[in-house]
């Protein structure tokens, strides 16, 4: 089972987006988590991420990057194979796609800064929505300043700042991320 | 007067004022918005107790200091007194023991038509969640 959750704020952007880049009708169900509560249960701190979970509810599969195809290996710098790989067996012959040690290695709680960087960024949003322009930019700054490497609140808000997510704004933070040796999660 | 709690990802608009810089709700608006209440042995939820002696300044009047109540559930607080409203996010201690737990949190979210559709629509199924954006 896919189930589709999208980080936008902008509702609009993600119909559209949803409806006119896949080839094929949607069959799964496709979730917006515009606050980000979901992102920060689960630990979601950038996208495409895929999170595998068995019939039991446990997670066998922490929070990873997973490109849907290779259109952006450029920057990802990993293929998408591996991972589709991966999800068959696990899928049709039930072999687990991690040991136990590795899903224990990879689990990255967040700490007290990123916290209050999700917490000033939900306001952030708040505000926006409310028309509080003013105030609510004051408090999306904040949020940019505490949270550094997290792309769902740097890139997540570019649109909202008025900045391009796929022009030169996105390729400074690229850029700056890769130099501090790609905090965060991975493939 | 009313302010905005944000709680658990949810908004409430309920009694409370704003006083300076601190953004206050009555006992009842907090209980209403988020389950904890003050009792004589401290800020409780169901079981849980906050002891009173780790309460500080949690109590104003017969108000309570949302930032002082997020302190005392070491949960960040952002606020915004100029426009009455107060955000919670989860304390990164209980995220820890979430993650470390290895069972994937309940959730319900709206579909894109607005529907709501929770983890436990699918259980006993294997579930591939995929965070995705426009951006």
């Amino acid at each position: 089972m896919l189930i589709a959750i999208s980080l936008d704020e902008d509702l609009v952007a993600a119909r559209a987006c949803a409806r006119e880049e896949t080839t094929v009708p949607l069959t799964y169900p496709v979730l917006v988590d515009r606050d980000h509560a979901w992102a920060e249960a689960y630990g979601v701190i950038n996208v495409p991420t895929t999170i595998w979970i068995d019939e039991h509810d446990r997670i066998v599969r922490p929070p990873s990057i997973a490109p849907a195809d290779d259109k952006f290996i450029e920057f990802t710098k990993f293929s998408a194979e591996p991972h589709h790989d991966a999800l068959r067996q696990w899928v049709l012959e039930d072999v687990a796609p991690m040991a136990d040690t590795e899903i224990q290695d990879r689990r990255n709680p967040p700490d007290p800064q990123l916290q209050l960087a999700r917490a000033e960024r939900r306001l952030a949003m708040y505000l926006l929505r409310a028309g509080h322009e003013e105030l609510g930019h004051t408090h999306l700054g904040r949020a940019l300043e505490l949270a550094p490497d997290d792309w769902t609140i740097q890139r997540g808000s570019m649109p909202a700042r008025g900045k391009d997510p796929f022009g030169q704004d996105f390729f400074d933070f690229y850029q700056r991320r890769e130099a501090a040796g790609r905090p965060g999660y991975d493939a | 007067m009313t302010v905005t709690l944000v709680f658990d990802g949810e908004a409430h608009v309920v009694e409370g004022e704003v006083r300076g810089d601190a953004v206050l709700l009555t006992p009842a608006a907090l209980h209403e918005a988020t389950g904890w209440e003050l009792q004589p042995q401290g800020l409780c939820r169901g079981d849980v107790c906050v002891p009173t002696h780790a309460l500080d300044g949690v109590a104003v009047d017969d108000l309570v200091d949302v930032a002082a109540f997020g302190a005392a559930l070491r949960r960040p607080v952002a606020l915004e007194p100029a426009a009455s409203i107060a955000v919670l996010a989860e304390s990164s201690d209980d995220l820890a023991t979430t993650i470390a737990e290895g069972v994937a949190p309940a959730f319900t979210l709206p579909d894109l038509d607005g529907n709501a559709v929770a983890l436990a629509d699918f259980a006993g199924k294997k579930k591939l969640l995929l965070a995705w954006s426009s951006w």
